[in-house]
């Protein structure tokens, strides 16, 4: 497919990145901050109206976790599973009505696929990057007891941006980003992981 | 949603550019170190990174997993390219873009793993050259992209966003970061390789300073020209001293193109001037004179004769072409 790389074609560089601020920005509404630990955050997305937050496991501490809505309500979570596996938890709080993140289907992602990452590296809130799709494998969970497929990607990743989303070019959730490895290269867990382990926890405690 | 579907519809063509690029994309495994990627410039043929290729076994695994014997058809350690020949001509040969333009998309990719093409995303960012390498030989043109070279991507190209080869990334350099060899070189080179085992280069058999040229002599040379090559020595039985180039002559042109410093003449002894003779312009007592000089072929890559403490611009001259 033939790319728009006149400039006189349409749409325009401006119109593009016009289009990159508002895939942020709508994504942005289902951001959280997840606190935990006596330094920094982790960041999280607001999984359905009624209160469910998906994190990364690594974020959380012993402490019990307080979680700082896109509106700047801070609220106190409630951990409703873990599993270090796959480094995702469940939280709750108590909220209904909430802006819920757009799942995308990750099995349809391709190497080179545009990506977006939100969260809250070195502390700043709210901070959105870019780039691509780097490759798509797999890695071993964290007690080596299986494979998981994962996401690799070159969109800038720091800490404070775990557990916050990896949206393609809909807008859509399709990864959470969970590690950075070599300094440069990103790793999200699939969305179709998270759905799995949303669906597990939601069959063994009818949440 | 139509300024979405406008991203949507340009990430999918990176996602296609990926896919259409990476068919020409294979793992090159020929190093103790993981895997690295090459580029399948004709079908049989693939074109790499020359620091990746270390061992004499040589494996290429194809896209669709196929692993293949290959051997080195040759290697030019000056671009640091090399180029194999597969134990079957198979292989989906690579589309090439020769006109890179600064700031358009660009993506890095490589196959360093049997788990698929990996790609990163940046733009050209630089067009440069010549520029001397390490290796102490000169680079006619590179270019520079700030996509990320990941582990095993030296020897894997840099497309365009629509898959097209811009140019081989190789971290083989050693100048910083990572470079890119622009197709319409590197396939120069490959064809250069595949011919001869090896890129000729001109020979000239002189060793030579940068020094100012003399007001008079400025004079009867006719033109703005400040700098030459003072010779500082001839080699026995050398092209240069078969047409009785002395000591002392000053270097100002070469071929009708004014030679101010060793660059502009490390650049004229190209694979093109082999065998060829050449009007050499010199000043000899302070007099302009033209010399023809059949210019002979450099015996082996500059990377073996300039691995001396004479090496590089330190000591204030250069030498080429000396053969051992």
């Amino acid at each position: 497919m033939a790319l728009p790389i006149d400039p006189s074609a349409s749409p325009s560089g401006q119109q593009f990145g016009t289009v990159f601020a508002s895939v942020v920005s709508t994504a942005k509404a289902s951001l959280v901050a997840v606190f935990d630990k006596r330094h920094g955050a982790g960041a999280g997305i607001l999984w359905s109206t009624d209160g469910l937050v998906l994190t990364n496991r690594h974020v959380l501490g012993r402490r019990h976790p307080k979680v700082l809505l896109a509106d700047e309500r801070q609220l106190d979570a409630e951990v409703i599973a873990t599993d270090e596996e796959v480094d995702l938890a469940l939280l709750r709080v108590d909220a209904c009505d909430l802006p819920t993140a757009r799942i995308g289907d990750s099995t349809q992602l391709r190497v080179g696929e545009l990506v977006f990452t939100l969260g809250h590296p070195w502390g700043q809130r709210n901070a959105a990057s870019f780039g691509v799709i780097s490759h798509l494998g797999s890695a071993q969970t964290r007690g080596r007891r299986g494979l998981i497929p994962i996401i690799r990607t070159d969109a800038r990743l720091a800490p404070g941006n775990s557990g916050g989303p990896l949206l393609n070019a809909a807008g859509e959730v399709v990864g959470i980003n969970t590690m950075i490895v070599g300094g440069n290269q990103g790793i999200a867990i699939p969305s179709a992981v998270a759905v799995d382990f949303v669906e597990q926890v939601k069959v063994k405690s009818s949440v | 949603m139509s300024p979405n579907s406008d991203l949507q519809a340009l990430s999918s063509a990176l996602a296609a550019a990926v896919q259409s690029a990476g068919a020409s994309v294979v793992t090159v495994d020929a190093r103790q170190r993981f895997p690295a990627s090459g580029v399948v410039t004709e079908p049989g043929l693939v074109l790499t990174a020359s620091h990746v290729v270390q061992e004499d076994e040589i494996k290429v695994t194809l896209p669709d997993g196929d692993e293949l014997n290959a051997e080195l058809l040759g290697r030019d350690s000056n671009s640091d390219l090399a180029l194999l020949k597969l134990s079957a001509q198979k292989g989906t040969a690579a589309q090439t873009n020769e006109n890179p333009q600064i700031g358009q998309l660009a993506l890095a990719l490589g196959r360093p793993t049997a788990e698929g093409v990996q790609a990163s995303l940046g733009i050209a960012s630089a067009i440069g050259g010549p520029v001397r390498t390490h290796h102490g030989g000169l680079l006619e043109s590179y270019l520079r992209t700030d996509a990320i070279p990941y582990p095993g991507f030296s020897g894997g190209p840099l497309v365009d966003a629509e898959g097209r080869v811009l140019g081989i990334n190789t971290s083989g350099l050693g100048m910083g970061a990572s470079l890119t060899i622009p197709a319409k070189l590197a396939w120069q080179i490959a064809k250069a390789l595949e011919e001869h085992g090896s890129v000729k280069r001109g020979y000239l058999g002189v060793r030579s300073q940068l020094v100012e040229i003399a007001e008079d002599a400025r004079k009867a040379l006719k033109r703005e020209q400040e700098t030459g090559l003072l010779i500082m020595g001839v080699e026995k039985n050398s092209p240069a001293a078969a047409a009785g180039l002395i000591v002392g002559d000053i270097i100002v042109g070469f071929a009708g193109q004014s030679i101010s410093d060793h660059d502009e003449l490390l650049l004229q002894l190209n694979s093109g001037v082999v065998g060829k003779a050449i009007d050499l312009e010199v000043l000899r007592g302070g007099k302009p004179q033209v010399v023809k000089v059949t210019i002979g072929e450099q015996a082996e890559s500059r990377e073996q004769h300039f691995r001396g403490p004479i090496r590089g611009r330190r000591f204030g001259y250069h030498h080429w072409g000396w053969r051992r």
